[in-house]
């Protein structure tokens, strides 16, 4: 059979050489999933794109849930989870990509050092209002919370196991930099951010100072070699082990590349 | 002055100040919200903005593709909307009798359409438009959906508007020897034109507002859209992104959501006009 000899060598061919293969392609990958990546992934896929002329990558959001789902249901290529798979979506294929840590900040001026988790827990359920109870001076304490719907505030309820009622907050704010500034501002204010945002801030000067949610220093470094607690990985999953325009997406997703745009992000990149 | 003239001009001064009070906290409120978008928004729009793609997650460059998708979405949303809900007023005005209970059951399930939460327009649209008729997430796919949602508003001001034009135009019409098909063409519909643009006004600043039905239809991609099965971010769905989702992003929120209020203001202005020259011609007529 010519014909099917034919295709084998071609295919073997493909195989063998897929710069050669890749070069000449034109397709189309639909990743779907959390809104949180969204943003990051669609960056991602702009620079693959320009790099990959022919290549289209289509990003939506919809949740991680949505993410797994599209996936198995074949509708998506690429999922975006931006939480730890659970036990019964051990099907699918998981690359991560990036993490996500959020730590404590006070204001520079504040001498208060370390935090509890039970502190923190006190402070954030109004048992705690002033720092004279926690070793500081006869403040009264300002607590900044994230308004809902930021992942922010999904990590920091998981970590410290409140629900978003039990939370008692002075001020309610958007992002990260709106954290940065109303901690900066006010002396005897605490919240909580993305540890990206917080490390560049406080090395920008910004009376700013990080401290961690738990036992673990918080740092990017300890964030990416995943030691610090209260993060989360964010991850791009495939029904079955990635092949083709995929394969590369991903590699190129967790490559050095697109380290810029991670940062960007206020995430952290994480090791292979 | 008697004590009870006394108290009634007391009572006479509090209700004055209710009466004026009331529409000032209205119009106050819109104030309050006009000034924060401008003020937070203002200082990022120049030409670039509106005539560029973004960078970094809507944190550079501009809002080309999200104007263009927008314009798309709502134009498919009127176009397929607009017929339907004409035709049906007219149905419920002209042709069946005001008893009809098929008359009834459409108004009816107009009303419960009209009450549904965007976001069950979204979940429907994504089932049907976009799965089950394969469309997939694409601008055709946002724009049905929003058609879906903006018809009860639609066919609503049409039935109204209908309604009110004077039985006497319907009479003279017909008098006149008018087929009943050439009444409503050329006598009622152009009557009754003004409320179908006042409704027209509301549907679109509906269809340009709205994200959670979008978010599953059209979509999420920021790329500039080169057809109609393309997937295309709206204003109000790159607004949400921006504030949610991109730290850093708030600003552009801001000028984004100012843009969009800026395209609803001169879109309700340019309907507004029409009305008016509608209602000139109409008068003109024979």
């Amino acid at each position: 059979m010519p014909l099917r000899r034919t295709l084998v060598a071609a295919l073997t061919a493909a195989c063998l050489f897929p710069p050669l293969a890749g070069a000449a392609e034109t397709a189309k990958l639909t990743v779907t999933g959390a809104s949180t990546l969204a943003p990051l992934v669609s960056e991602i896929a702009h620079r693959f794109e320009n790099a990959n002329p022919g290549v289209r990558i289509d990003v939506q959001t919809g949740g991680s849930s949505r993410g797994v789902a599209d996936v198995r249901r074949g509708i998506a290529d690429i999922g975006m989870v931006s939480r730890v798979l659970k036990p019964d979506e051990d099907d699918l294929t998981v690359n991560i990509v990036a993490r996500d840590g959020v730590g404590m900040i006070v204001n520079t001026a504040n001498p208060v050092d370390p935090l509890s988790r039970d502190q923190v827990i006190g402070i954030y359920t109004g048992r705690i209002t002033n720092w004279s109870q926690i070793g500081g001076p006869d403040r009264p304490i300002t607590v900044v919370n994230k308004a809902e719907g930021r992942s922010t505030l999904d990590i920091f309820l998981e970590h410290v196991q409140l629900k978003p009622t039990d939370v008692k907050a002075h001020i309610v704010i958007g992002d990260n930099e709106q954290g940065v500034k109303v901690v900066a501002g006010n002396p005897w204010a605490i919240g909580y951010v993305s540890i990206g945002t917080a490390e560049y801030h406080a090395q920008a000067g910004t009376p700013v100072r990080l401290m961690a949610l738990g036992p673990v220093v918080a740092t990017t470094g300890n964030v990416a070699n995943g030691t610090y607690g209260a993060a989360r990985p964010l991850n791009l999953v495939t029904a079955k082990p990635p092949e083709g325009v995929a394969a590369r997406f991903i590699a190129y997703s967790q490559s050095p590349a697109v380290h810029d745009l991670i940062h960007d992000q206020y995430f952290v990149p994480a090791p292979r | 002055m008697s004590i009870d003239a006394l108290r009634r001009r007391r009572t006479a001064r509090v209700v004055d100040a209710a009466v004026w009070g009331v529409p000032a906290i209205t119009v106050a409120a819109l104030a309050w919200l006009l000034a924060d978008v401008v003020w937070h928004g203002a200082g990022q729009i120049d030409l670039a903005f509106l005539t560029t793609a973004p960078r970094s997650a809507g944190r550079a460059g501009g809002i080309a593709p999200m104007l263009v998708s927008t314009a798309i979405v709502v134009a498919i949303a009127v176009a397929v909307a607009l017929p339907l809900a004409v035709g049906t007023a007219v149905l419920l005005v002209e042709v069946l009798p005001p008893s009809a209970s098929a008359g009834r059951w459409i108004r009816r399930s107009l009303d419960i359409l009209a009450g549904m939460p965007s976001i069950v327009f979204g979940l429907f649209g994504n089932l049907v438009f976009c799965t089950m008729l394969g469309m997939g997430f694409s601008l055709l796919s946002g724009g049905l959906t929003l058609a879906c949602m903006v018809l009860p508003i639609l066919m609503r001001a049409a039935e109204e508007s209908l309604r009110g034009v004077p039985d006497g135009c319907r009479r003279g019409a017909l008098a006149l020897g008018m087929p009943r098909h050439r009444a409503i063409t050329a006598v009622i519909l152009p009557c009754g034109m003004p409320g179908i643009i006042d409704g027209l006004t509301l549907g679109v600043g509906r269809a340009m507002a709205e994200t959670a039905a979008l978010v599953f239809t059209s979509g999420y991609v920021d790329r500039m859209p080169s057809a109609l099965t393309d997937s295309g971010r709206t204003l109000a769905v790159h607004v949400f992104d921006l504030s949610m989702n991109v730290t850093g992003g708030d600003r552009w929120a801001y000028a984004t959501a100012l843009v969009l209020i800026g395209l609803l203001l001169v879109t309700a202005g340019l309907l507004s006009l029409a009305s008016r020259f509608l209602q000139r011609k109409g008068a003109h007529k024979p």
